[in-house]
C-alpha cells in the first residue's frame, strides 16, 4: 500500500483559453511522464471535437511521480472540462481531488468560468493554488492579475504561483506548491473499501473502464467488488493508473487514483458517483455521491434527408453509451414524424451532441428550437415539469407557469457596462451587484431567466464587449413569470415543431420575427398562405405567402422535353426533402431558423 | 395494334442573328456557311427517316430561320424531306419563316414541294417591343409576308405573339391580338416570354437593365389571350397554342400526346420506340458525326415507366383536352386517378382541375400555374408506392372524383 502522505489528488479549473491543457502537459513532461516532443501538442484532449471548439469535454488524467526533499511522491492530476454547460463534471473530478489550481491567464484574467469553478473548489472545502499563467506574453500583468484575483476569488495574491506553460517556467515552483500545500489524502488504509467512480468510459474491447477514486480500503485484480448504488456484483479484471496510458498495478490502495476493468459492458450498468466496496467485506457507508445532472435545454432531433428514424436511434444509442450526460426519448411530431427529445446540461452541451452525433454516425438532424424546461401547475393544483412546447395543456387548465431563473455572472470591461446593462434588461434580467474588479474590469451578477440566454446570450454578449466579455451561470429556481405558448399556424393548421413558450410581453416581437423568417423560407404555392403566431385564440402577427399568379412553361415541345422534365424532377426531389403541414411544403431549413430568433 | 403516326422535325440553325431571348441552337448565317450543313441534314435525313417513312405523318421545318437559306438549298433539302415524307401520307407540312423573309419566289418554292402551313414569328406589332426582343423586322412587314404566303397558295398560316415582353401594357398587347387576328391566320401561338438560363436577354434582367413584367400583369395578359382570341373564333387547344376549328397543328399535337417522332439536323431530338436522342449542337461536329456515322446522335435515354408517367403528366395536361386516363393505363400499366388519389381531390378543391370520364385537364385557373400542379401530379405519382398495376376487378370510375 502506497504512504497516503506521498499523494497528491489535484485537478486544474480555468477559464478557456487560459491555458489548462498545456499546462497539463508541462507538469506531465517535468515529472517524466510524457517525454517524447512528437506527441499530440495537447496529449490531454483526445476527442476531435474538443480539438476544434477549443475546449475540454471529458475529465483526463495522469498520475506523475516526482521526487521532491528526498521523497518520492506520486501527483496524480485529474484534468477537468472548462465550459459553462459542464460544472456538473466539474464538481464530479473536484470530488475526487484534495486540491486545485485555479489558473488564471496573465492577459486577460479572471473570466467568468474562473469564477465558477473556483466557487466549486470553494464548495468542496479544496486547498485552491492561484497559478498566473502565459506570463512570458508581452502583454502578461501577472501581479495585477495576482490582485485581481484576490479580491475576486480571495486567494491570496503573495502566494500566487507565476508559470509559462509554454516556456515551462514556474513549473517547478508549482510542482513544489501541490507537494507542499495541497493535503494528502485522508483515509484509513485498513477500513473496508470505500472508492469513488468519478467517471467512466466505454472502452472499445472491455466494455467500461471506471476511473475511481480510493478513499479506504483497497483493492486488486480478482476481488469481488459491489457497486453499492446499482447492487450489482462484479469481479474486477484489471485495476490499473494513468500514466496517462492505461497502465496496470497491483492494487489500488487508499488516496490513490486509477482506474478498473469489472466485466460492465455498458455505460446503462454503472453510476458516475457510485462507491464500489468488496463483495465480502462490504463497507456499511456509501459515499455521498452526486446528484444526477439535471437536463434544463431540451430540443428534438429529427432524422434530416437521407437519414431514417432508425439510423437516428441507432446512434443516438451509440453515442448516449459513450457519454450518458444528456437524455433521449422517442417523441413523435405531426410536422417531422418521429424523432427524439433530447435533454441538455446548457446550449453547448447540445451543440457538441448534435455534431458529434452527425460526425460520427454520418446521420443528418433536423433540430427543433431548444426550451427550458417548465414548472407548470395545473388548476387542480397538480405540478408537471414540461419539456417543450407542445407538452403545455390547455391554458385554461394551467394555474401558473414557472420558468427556470439562473444568477449570470458575467466579466466585461468596464467601457462596456451600459451596453451588457441594455442587453440583460432586454434579456428581463434584474441586476443584483456590479462589482469592478479593477479599473477597467467590471464583474456584473444579474438574474435571468434561462430562457432568455439559451439561444443567443453569449454571441450578444461577446457582440456588446468586442470579443472580451464572459458568462457563467447557475441555476437558481424556478419562479412563476407570465408565460405563454405561442403556437405558429401554417395555412391555418398549427405546426407543432414551431410552437414556443414565450413571456406574454414578448410574444408579440418574437411571434412577429418568427413569421418574417418563415415568410422567406416557404417557396410560394399554388394557394395564398397564411402565417400566424397565435396564444390561444388570439392572433398576434400575421403575414401571408402570396400564391403563384402564373407559374407554366410557355413552350413545350420535342426537343424541350428532357429538359422540362428534370426541372420537374428536380421540383419533385425538393418536394420530397420537405415535410408537408396543412397542405404546405414547409422547408427542413424553416424549422432550424427558429433558432436564430433575433437575426434583425 | 398499328404504328401510330410519326413527327418528322428538321432543324436549320441559321438566323440572321439570334435574339435575346432565343435559347433554339441557331448560328448567324453569315458566319457559317450554309451549303456543306445542309448536305449532311440532306444525309441524315436519309439514313434517319427512311425507316419510318411509311408512317411519318406531319413535317416540321424548324430553326432557326429555315427560309434564309438561298433558293437552290431551300429546293435541296425540300427535296429530300419529299422523298422521306410525302403525301398522302404526310398531313400536314409546317415550315418557320420571319416575316420579309419570303418572297414570291420562296413561297412558291414551298408551295411547290408540299409545305401546307407556314409558321410565322410575328412576336408583336410594337416597335418597341420587337426592339426589346431584338427583333429584326417593323411591325410593317408582317401583312405582306402573310399576303405573300396566301397569294402563293400555302394553305395554312400561323402567327407566334410573345406577351409578358417588358414595357407591355394591356393595351399594347391588345393590339398586337387585334392586329394579328385582323390577318386572319388560322391559327395563332401566344407564348409568355421566357427568361431561359444563359440568354443575352437573360443577362440584361440580372444586370437589372431590364424589368421583367409584374407577374400579375403576365397573368392578366394570358387571360387577355385566352379571351380575345376566344371571342375571335379561335379556340384554345394547349397553353400557348390557339386555332380556328380543325387548325391544330398536327405536328405538335404528336408531341403533347407524347406520340412518336423523329428529329434530324443539329440539336434535334427525336423521341421513337421508347427512346429518345438528341444530336449534337453544334455546326461542325454534326458534319463530323454525320459524315463518320450517318447521324449525329450525341445522348439518348430510355423511356421508363416513371419517366413516361412524368413526361405525359407534363405534356398531355397542356392540351385542353388534357391527359388520357386510357392512354396513361394503357402506355404505364397505371391508373392515374389512383396514382394521384392523394392530391387530385385537392387540386379539384382548389379549382385546378376538372375530371372527366375520359381524361383530367386543368380549368383556366389551373392552367395559368400548370406547372405547379403537373409538379404536385408528377411528386404523387412517385409517392403512390401502391399505385401498381391496376386491380381488374374495380373497372375504372373516372367520374366518380372527388
Amino acid at each position: 500500500m502506497a504512504d497516503l502522505s506521498l499523494i497528491r489528488n489535484f485537478s486544474i479549473v480555468a477559464h478557456i483559453d487560459h491555458g489548462k491543457s498545456t499546462l497539463a502537459d508541462r507538469i506531465l513532461e517535468r515529472t517524466g511522464v510524457i517525454t517524447e516532443r512528437d506527441m499530440r501538442a495537447q496529449f490531454l484532449d483526445d476527442m476531435d471535437l474538443e480539438r476544434e471548439m477549443g475546449i475540454t469535454i471529458k475529465a483526463n488524467r495522469a498520475t506523475c511521480p516526482f521526487h521532491h526533499d528526498g521523497r518520492d511522491y506520486m501527483l496524480n492530476l485529474l484534468d477537468t472540462p472548462g465550459h459553462v454547460d459542464f460544472h456538473y463534471e466539474v464538481s464530479r473530478a473536484l470530488a475526487a481531488c484534495e486540491g486545485v489550481l485555479v489558473l488564471v491567464d496573465a492577459t486577460q484574467g479572471v473570466q467568468a468560468q474562473t469564477v465558477a469553478n473556483a466557487h466549486l473548489a470553494m464548495e468542496s472545502d479544496l486547498e485552491m493554488i492561484l497559478v498566473i499563467n502565459k506570463i512570458d506574453l508581452p502583454a502578461a500583468q501577472p501581479e495585477d492579475i495576482a490582485l485581481e484575483a484576490e479580491q475576486v476569488l480571495g486567494l491570496d495574491a503573495s502566494e500566487a504561483v507565476f508559470t509559462s506553460a509554454k516556456s515551462g517556467a514556474g513549473i517547478e515552483e508549482l510542482l513544489k506548491a501541490i507537494v507542499e500545500r495541497i493535503p494528502p489524502p485522508k483515509g484509513d488504509p485498513e477500513a473496508p473499501l470505500r472508492a469513488l467512480i468519478y467517471d467512466a468510459k466505454p472502452d472499445p474491447h472491455r466494455g467500461v473502464i471506471s476511473h475511481t477514486r480510493v478513499i479506504d480500503g483497497g483493492f486488486r485484480r480478482g476481488d469481488y467488488v459491489d457497486l453499492m448504488a446499482v447492487g450489482r456484483k462484479f469481479l474486477v479484471t484489471e485495476v490499473g493508473k494513468f500514466t496517462p496510458k492505461l497502465t496496470p498495478v497491483e492494487s489500488l490502495g487508499a488516496g490513490e487514483v486509477g482506474y478498473f476493468f469489472a466485466g460492465i459492458k455498458t455505460l446503462a450498468d454503472v453510476n458516475i458517483g457510485d462507491t464500489v466496496t468488496h463483495s465480502t467485506r462490504p463497507t456499511q457507508k456509501a459515499l455521498p455521491g452526486y446528484q444526477a445532472p439535471e437536463q434544463m435545454v431540451y430540443c428534438d432531433f429529427y432524422p434530416g434527408i437521407g437519414t431514417t428514424t432508425a439510423a437516428l436511434r441507432e446512434a443516438m444509442e451509440k453515442l448516449w453509451l459513450n457519454d450518458s450526460s444528456f437524455t433521449y426519448t422517442t417523441v413523435s411530431s405531426d410536422a417531422l414524424g418521429i424523432g427524439f427529445r433530447c435533454g441538455f446540461l446548457g446550449l453547448l452541451h447540445m451543440k457538441i451532441i448534435q455534431e458529434r452525433l452527425e460526425r460520427e454516425n454520418d446521420v443528418a438532424v433536423v433540430q427543433t428550437a431548444p426550451t427550458v424546461t417548465y414548472e407548470i401547475e395545473l388548476s387542480d393544483g397538480e405540478v408537471k415539469r414540461i419539456e417543450s412546447p407542445s407538452e403545455v395543456p390547455d391554458m385554461a387548465q394551467v394555474a401558473e407557469i414557472r420558468e427556470p431563473i439562473v444568477d449570470v455572472q458575467m466579466i466585461i470591461p468596464a467601457d462596456c457596462v451600459g451596453t451588457v446593462m441594455q442587453l440583460s434588461m432586454e434579456r428581463r434580467g434584474k441586476q443584483k451587484k456590479s462589482e469592478y474588479l479593477s479599473s477597467t474590469r467590471v464583474m456584473l451578477t444579474y438574474e435571468m431567466p434561462l430562457c432568455e440566454i439559451i439561444y443567443d446570450f453569449y454571441d450578444k454578449l461577446k457582440t456588446c464587449t468586442r470579443g472580451y466579455g464572459t458568462a457563467d451561470y447557475e441555476v437558481k429556481e424556478y419562479r412563476v413569470e407570465d408565460m405563454v405558448k405561442m403556437d405558429v399556424l401554417v395555412n391555418g393548421v398549427p405546426v407543432d415543431a414551431l410552437s414556443v413558450i414565450v413571456h406574454r410581453d414578448k410574444a408579440a416581437i418574437r411571434g412577429r420575427k418568427l413569421i418574417g423568417r418563415l415568410k422567406k423560407e416557404i417557396a410560394r404555392h399554388m394557394f395564398e398562405i397564411p402565417l400566424q403566431a397565435a396564444v390561444g385564440s388570439k392572433i398576434i402577427a400575421r403575414e401571408t405567402i402570396r400564391a403563384f399568379r402564373k407559374d407554366v412553361t410557355a413552350k413545350c415541345y420535342g426537343g424541350d422535353v428532357t429538359r422540362k422534365r428534370k426541372l420537374l424532377e428536380k421540383q419533385k426531389e425538393g418536394k420530397k426533402r420537405m415535410k408537408t403541414v396543412g397542405n404546405v411544403a414547409i422547408p427542413q431549413e424553416a424549422f432550424m431558423s427558429v433558432l436564430n430568433p433575433d437575426d434583425d | 395494334m398499328s404504328a401510330p403516326a410519326c413527327g418528322l422535325y428538321v432543324h436549320t440553325p441559321f438566323c440572321e442573328t439570334k435574339c435575346g431571348y432565343c435559347d433554339f441552337f441557331s448560328v448567324p448565317v453569315r458566319n457559317c456557311p450554309t451549303a456543306p450543313l445542309v448536305g449532311r441534314i440532306v444525309l441524315e435525313l436519309s439514313v434517319r427517316a427512311v425507316d419510318y417513312a411509311d408512317r411519318i405523318e406531319t413535317v416540321f421545318i424548324g430553326g432557326g430561320t429555315p427560309t434564309i437559306l438561298p433558293l437552290d438549298e431551300l429546293d435541296e433539302l425540300l427535296t429530300a424531306v419529299g422523298r422521306a415524307a410525302s403525301p398522302p401520307r404526310v398531313r400536314e407540312f409546317t415550315i418557320e419563316a420571319n416575316p420579309a423573309t419570303v418572297g414570291d419566289e420562296k413561297a412558291n418554292l414551298l408551295v411547290r414541294h408540299g409545305v401546307t402551313r407556314v409558321s410565322m414569328g410575328a412576336q408583336s406589332f410594337f416597335p418597341a417591343e420587337l426592339a426589346v426582343l431584338e427583333r429584326l423586322h417593323s411591325p410593317g412587314d408582317i401583312k405582306p409576308s402573310v399576303a405573300t404566303l396566301r397569294r402563293c397558295g400555302v394553305a395554312e398560316v400561323n402567327l407566334d405573339l410573345i406577351f409578358g415582353i417588358p414595357g407591355q401594357t394591356n393595351e399594347t398587347w391588345a393590339e398586337s391580338l387585334s392586329r394579328a387576328i385582323d390577318l386572319e391566320p388560322d391559327h395563332i401561338a401566344c407564348y409568355g416570354l421566357t427568361y431561359e438560363p444563359g440568354t443575352p436577354l437573360t443577362g440584361l434582367r440580372e444586370f437589372e437593365q431590364i424589368e421583367p413584367v409584374e407577374e400579375g400583369l403576365e397573368a392578366e395578359l394570358y387571360s387577355q389571350a385566352i379571351e380575345t382570341l376566344s371571342d375571335a373564333g379561335y379556340a384554345q387547344y394547349e397553353i400557348s397554342n390557339f386555332a380556328r376549328p380543325g387548325r391544330q397543328c398536327q405536328h405538335n399535337l404528336i408531341y403533347w400526346r407524347n406520340g412518336p417522332y423523329i428529329g434530324v439536323g443539329p440539336s434535334a431530338a427525336g423521341c421513337v420506340d421508347g427512346r429518345r436522342y438528341k444530336n449534337v449542337a453544334d455546326v461542325a461536329g454534326y458534319i463530323r458525326m454525320v459524315d463518320s456515322q450517318g447521324h449525329a446522335e450525341f445522348e439518348s435515354e430510355t423511356i421508363d415507366t416513371p419517366t413516361l408517367m412524368t413526361e405525359m403528366i407534363m405534356m398531355q395536361l397542356r392540351l385542353l383536352e388534357g391527359l388520357s386516363i386510357a392512354a396513361f393505363c394503357e402506355r404505364t400499366g397505371i391508373e392515374p386517378l389512383r396514382a394521384f388519389r392523394k392530391v387530385l381531390p385537392r387540386l379539384f378543391d382548389l379549382g385546378f382541375v376538372a375530371v372527366s370520364d375520359t381524361h383530367i385537364v386543368l380549368t383556366r385557373k389551373g392552367r395559368l400555374i400548370g406547372d405547379a400542379v403537373m409538379a404536385e401530379l408528377a411528386t404523387a405519382c412517385d409517392n403512390s408506392s401502391d399505385a401498381g398495376s391496376p386491380d381488374p376487378t374495380h373497372p375504372r370510375t373516372g367520374g366518380s372524383l372527388p
